[in-house]
This record gives C-alpha cells, structure tokens and sequence, in this order.
C-alpha cells in the first residue's frame, strides 16, 4: 500500500519558500502555490466529489495554509502538512453544509444512492475512476480517497473523519465494491 | 459457488480483511483455496486489487483555471494596523454590546450636548478624534466652531493613503491614533485614509465573494453592516454638532473598527459548499 504520503512527493527547495511566504512573501507563497496546487485540487476535487467545489475548497486551503503558515513548525515535510490541512479544511467544510451532510454522510451506510447530491438514483454509464469516484456517497468516496488514493491509514482516517477504524475498512470495502459495479457498466 | 472449506458468502465476509492482510493464517489459507476454485470470487478479488491499484496510480487533477488569483486577493485583504485596545474595551466581547452602547451613548451624549452647550465657554479646538491622553473624561465645549474630522467623514468610503498591511503579519492594533490630536481638523488624517481604504477594499473582497457564500450569511451579514453602518452615521451627526467629544471619537473608532472586524470575517469566510 501506498504510504500516506503519497502526500510526500515533496518537490525540493520548499524549505526556503516556506521560510519566506511564513515572513510574508507572497511571491514565496505563490511558487509554493504552484508547487503544491494540483495535488491539493485533486484531494479536494475527489473528496467533495465536485470539480468547481474543488477550486473553491482548494483556493480555502491555501488562504487558510497562509494564515497557519507561521506556526508550520517543520516537524513534517511541508507537502505531508499541507495535505493534512486539506484535509481538515474539506472536512470542516462538510461540517457546515448541515441538513445535505447528514442526508450524505456516515448515515448513508447500507444506502445505495449513487447520486451524492440527493438526487434520484441513477444509472452509471461507461465511465473512468474520478468520475465513479464522484458518484460515491459522501462517507464512502472521503474513505476511499484518503486510503486508496492519498494512502492514509485507516487509523488516520478515524481521526480525521471522527469515525472508528472499523468504520473506515468497512466504508473502504463498500466504496470498491461499489466502484466495481459501476466501472463494469 | 462452494468449496469444501469455505462458502462465497463465508468468503464475502472474510474479504475486507483479506484485501487488508489482516486475516490469520488458517483463516488466509481458507480464503486463498477458495480463491484457487472459485472463478466469482476470484474475478471479484482481481477486480478490487486492480481498483485500488490505479487509485493510488491515479494523476492529479488540473484546475480549469488559475486560482491564484482569487487567494492572492484574500490573502491580500489589508488590515488596519490596529495597537493594543483600552483594556476597558475588551469588556465589549459581543460585537452587538459595543454597536449598541455607541449607538446609545451617541443618543444620550447628543442630548447632552444640546441641552448644556450653550451654558458653556468656548474651549480650545480639541481635535475630533482625540485619542486618550489619559484624562478619565475630557472637558467638554461647545464646538461651535469646529468640523468634525474629515477622517471620520471619509472612514466608511475609503480615502487616500498608503495601503495597509496584508492581514496575516499582524502590525499595531488601534483605533484612530493619539497623532491626530495635534493633527488640524480640516486635514484628512492618515488614519481616516487608512479606515477608509480598508474599508474599500474589504468590500470589494466581500462583494466578489458573495457568490460563494451562502445566502442567509450574506443576508446576516448585510444586516449586520447596515447596523454598524447606522452606527457611525450616528456618531458622525453626534460628533458634527460635538467634535471635541472625546467619547463620541471613541466610539465612532469602536464602530468602524467593528465594520472592518466583520468585513474581514466575511472576507474570510471559507466557501459555502
């Protein structure tokens, strides 16, 4: 298994930009931008299951990745805290979506709608991963991308996601059950 | 389809633990017989492998655009340079008791004013917007011949000035500072231009982000604006017919920066989703 840290194809020389966008250079901030922005769209874009909410979570990340800046401590590699502030960035925004969450989050386990938004279930045609990925439920497709493609343990997820361990393996399990069935239409 | 050890739906059920590795060696052994005779659950345990293997292979996504843009400019959202505020302010923790006592004591203090100002002797020309000098209460004057700050008057619809600082590295906090006392009152203060420009560009911010928002935030916080707004239009009447009031100054400085505290939040505020 991919390790979390997928999140860890650290690109060299962040050290520096780091150091300079923490003292306010936004020039600095902006390479770091650059550096990081498709990996950080690609986890929001997967995890909210839409692409134009990926642009507005990932551009969230980083004003909020501006603001904690000064305290990144280096204990990590920049990319692997990045990417956990992502994470906890797309996750909060869940928390706030009120009454559409709950219809789509945890509570949907057993719940076979493909149609995250709500709608009536609907049928799959011929398509590629990202696309199946996004017709997940909510649950299973945040459970999916943090393990099989961001490579996070399932412990990791637990406490991210504020569910059990055995929550996430099962919610994992369902998501690839429920991406076979629709990769084979 | 069965085996003499194990059933599809025994093996069904053994399955997420397989693909984890997490099953003992009996149970493991069990399994991969299974897998040896059964092409349904064999097929179902190749599929699954092949799914998670292009996940973790799978590339990163492209933006349709360049967002860059769109954090530079809240990133670049200027805060005032604000100083440390009178302890005694801190007291004012909910936004509404510090929009509300200003737009009480602007009430009172008006009346105050109109009642008492002629029995009074003319004073020096305090400028409006005074700072603390460390007196408790400043003398109160007439006024009559005084303007109120054009600083004030220009706070709430930007100015000229140097651009403050961008938000995160934090510089002095303070309201309208101790400077402006011995600053003419038909000049515009830099701290005016300041507010003013602030304020402007805080707006704007908020304007463009009002699509991502959600509405009943952006209907709470137009509300909010409007009474803050209402405020300071309050204590600039208050401060026009008494521009020395030291106490009226303050609290004009306490609503404006109560504007620029909430136009910031908005600013803020991540997207709706």
């Amino acid at each position: 298994m991919q390790a979390a840290s997928n999140a860890v194809r650290v690109p060299m020389g962040d050290s520096t930009d780091v150091a300079l966008a923490a003292g306010g250079d936004r020039q600095a901030f902006e390479r770091l931008y650059r550096t990081h922005a498709n990996r950080v769209y690609s986890l929001c874009t997967r995890m909210s299951g839409s692409r134009s909410k990926g642009e507005e979570l990932t551009q969230d990340v980083f004003v909020r990745t501006w603001e904690k800046l000064p305290q990144f401590r280096g204990e990590s590699a920049f990319s692997t805290w990045l990417h956990r502030l992502a994470v906890n960035v797309v996750l909060n925004a869940r928390k706030t979506e009120g009454t559409q969450a709950s219809r789509t989050d945890e509570s949907d386990v057993g719940d076979e709608r493909w149609d995250v938004a709500g709608h009536a279930p609907m049928h799959i045609e011929r398509m590629d991963l990202t696309d199946a990925i996004a017709k997940l439920p909510a649950g299973a497709r945040r459970v999916f991308v943090l393990h099989d493609v961001e490579g996070f343990k399932h412990e990791e997820i637990a406490e991210l996601c504020g569910i059990t361990s055995g929550g996430s393996k099962a919610q994992l399990h369902r998501a690839r059950l429920l991406l076979r069935e629709a990769l084979e239409r | 389809m069965t085996n003499s050890n194990m059933t599809c739906e025994a093996f069904d059920a053994a399955l997420p633990d397989y693909l984890e590795g997490t099953l003992d060696v009996s149970m493991r052994a069990s399994v991969e017989m299974h897998l040896r005779e059964c092409v349904r659950c064999a097929g179902l345990v190749r599929d699954l492998e092949n799914i998670r293997e292009e996940a973790a292979a799978m590339p990163d996504l492209v933006p349709s655009k360049d967002l860059w843009t769109g954090i530079e400019a809240r990133i670049a959202a200027p805060v005032i340079p604000l100083t440390a505020r009178p302890e005694r302010q801190k007291r004012f923790a909910p936004a509404w008791m510090g929009i509300a006592a200003a737009a009480l004591v602007v009430s009172t203090a008006g009346i105050t004013y109109t009642l008492t100002s002629r029995s009074l002797t003319k004073p020096d020309s305090r400028p409006v917007a005074a700072a603390p000098t460390g007196e408790t209460q400043p003398p109160l004057d007439t006024g009559s011949a005084t303007q109120p700050s054009n600083a004030i008057a220009a706070a709430s619809t930007g100015g000229s000035g140097t651009l403050p600082e961008t938000r995160r590295p934090s510089g002095q906090r303070g309201g309208i500072p101790a400077s402006l006392a011995s600053q003419p009152q038909n000049e515009p203060s830099h701290s005016d231009a300041v507010y003013g420009k602030e304020i402007e560009m805080l707006q704007r911010v908020v304007s463009e982000r009002k699509t991502q928002l959600d509405s009943s935030t952006v209907a709470i916080i137009e509300k909010n604006l409007q009474i803050i707004d209402a405020a300071i239009a309050q204590s600039r009447a208050a401060l026009a017919k008494d521009p020395a009031s030291m106490l009226l100054s303050d609290q004009l400085t306490h609503a404006l920066d109560k504007k620029v505290e909430l136009l910031r939040t908005a600013a803020l505020l991540p997207s709706s989703t």
